[in-house]
This record gives structure tokens, sequence and C-alpha cells, in this order.
């Protein structure tokens, strides 16, 4: 593994795909979207989480360990936060996150 | 090796892929072509995996992400209806602001990101016993939380989206 592309720029990739999903969180106003550039965003940090496992050799993976975990969590997420996007379309038919102002106080 | 400019021409066009297939999932407004972006963003990231050396979990990334996920995402597409009003990613008040929030945050972590030195790098091989050991040894119990949560959010998923008014159907 000498030589090889260095680490620092697989941790630029993940950074800079963490803040594509940042950006589309705070400007996209359908919940769908929102939802993809969330799930962009934990991808960008099982990214890092994976380059600096591998590149930092512990042996027993902890980092892939965590990335585990994401991805358990991401499905769990991205299930639940349909489900409130179908639920709250199905209350108002609006999907447009400006628009679900019902809890505005 | 004679073969080593091959590893950075994968490189290249797996960075290629994700962030542009990030931009792409930002910037579309026809949602369905955002969420096929979106997968060609995953499947680049399993790549990537594989260039380091993960091989087991760039196959999760593509069970998980590429297949479970997306056909989630998908199926949301379809059952919300589209662009109540037009698309205007450009023309709306929240914009400039988070295009000034996000700039100034990124621009000074990628600039750091690329001061980041290899380590110890691991012997080559699969990361599936490694990975099998841990998870099973010492994150057994994170590990039975985690099915936990996912029955709950099973259960949340269906109690969220079931209809009242229709019991009797």
């Amino acid at each position: 593994m000498e030589g090889g592309v260095p680490l620092g720029a697989y941790i630029a990739v993940s950074a800079a795909l963490f803040f594509i999903g940042c950006a589309g969180v705070l400007m996209r106003r359908n919940a769908v979207v929102i939802l993809m550039c969330v799930e962009l965003m934990l991808n960008a940090a099982n990214l890092a989480l994976v380059a600096f496992s591998r590149r930092y050799g512990s042996v027993d993976e902890r980092g892939s360990v965590f990335v585990t975990f994401v991805f358990v969590v991401a499905a769990a997420e991205v299930a639940v936060g349909l489900a409130i996007v179908l639920s709250a379309y199905r209350t108002r038919p609006v999907v447009d996150v400006d628009e679900a102002r019902a809890m505005r106080g | 090796m004679t073969f080593d400019f091959l590893e950075y021409a994968i490189f290249a066009v797996l960075a290629v892929a994700v962030i542009g297939g990030g931009a792409m999932v930002v910037l579309l407004g026809r949602i369905t072509s955002a969420a096929l972006f979106m997968a060609m963003t995953f499947l680049a990231v399993a790549g990537m995996f594989v260039l380091l050396g993960a091989e087991t979990l760039a196959a999760f990334q593509v069970l998980i992400y590429v297949g479970a996920i997306t056909v989630l995402i998908l199926y949301g597409v379809m059952f919300t209806p589209q662009s109540a009003r037009e698309y205007a990613l450009f023309f709306q008040k929240q914009t400039p602001w988070a295009a000034v929030f996000v700039g100034l945050v990124a621009l000074p972590v990628l600039l750091f990101a690329f001061q980041f030195r290899d380590g110890r790098p691991l012997p080559r091989g699969g990361d599936l016993v490694p990975l099998a050991t841990s998870l099973f040894g010492d994150f057994a119990f994170p590990f039975e939380v985690a099915s936990v949560l996912l029955l709950a959010a099973l259960v949340g998923a269906i109690v969220l989206v079931k209809r009242d008014e229709e019991e009797d159907a």
C-alpha cells in the first residue's frame, strides 16, 4: 500500500459530499429531497470513517463497526422520515416544507 | 508497480461521480432524476470503499443504500405529487444565506482535509473477519440495540402511515 491515493484526497471528497448535502438541506424545499440530502451527508461521514479506519490501521476495524451502525440508523431514519412525509401529506396535501407550518407558534 | 497510475485514475473517476452526483441531487428539479443520481453517488462511494480495501462494507453499501434506501425514496417520490410551486432553486430567500454559510464553513474544511497524512496502513486482506470479530465481540450489545431500533422504526413507520378512518376495510 506504498504510494496510492493519499488519505487527504478521500477526506476532501468526503467533506465536499458532506457540504453538498448540507447546502441541499438548507436550500431545497421538497421534503423528499431534503431526506435524500441527509442520506448524502451520512454517506460522506461513512466515507471519512472508512478512510481513517483503513489508513490508520486499527486491527479490529472500529471505524467499520461504526459505519455498520450508521447504515442501521440511516435505514431507520429514512423509513420513519418517509412515513412522516406521507402522513403529513395526507393531513394537508403539501410536500413543501415552507408550507408545513401547522406547528408554528 | 507499473499499474500504480490505475488507482489514481479509478479514484479520479469515482470522485467525479461522487461530487457530480451529489451536485445533481441538489440542483436538479425533477425529483426522480435526483433520486437516480443519488443512487449513482452511493455506487461511487461503494467503489471508494473497494479502493480502500473495505469490500464487506462496499457490499453492505450496495445492498442497503443502492438497493433499499433508493427504492424507498423512489416510493416516497411516487406517493407524493411534485412541484406544487414551480421549481425555483436560485430565487428563494434561503439560498443566499445557505450559500454564504456553507461557503464559509466548507472552504476551510476542504483546505484542512488535505493536511491528513497516511498512518500505518492495514495489511492487505478482507475486512470481513476483523469486522465480524468486533461486531459480535466487543460490540455485541450495541448490535442488539440496533436491532431493537430497526424494529421500533419498522413499527413506527407502519403506525404513522396507517389510516385511522378506514378501520372497517
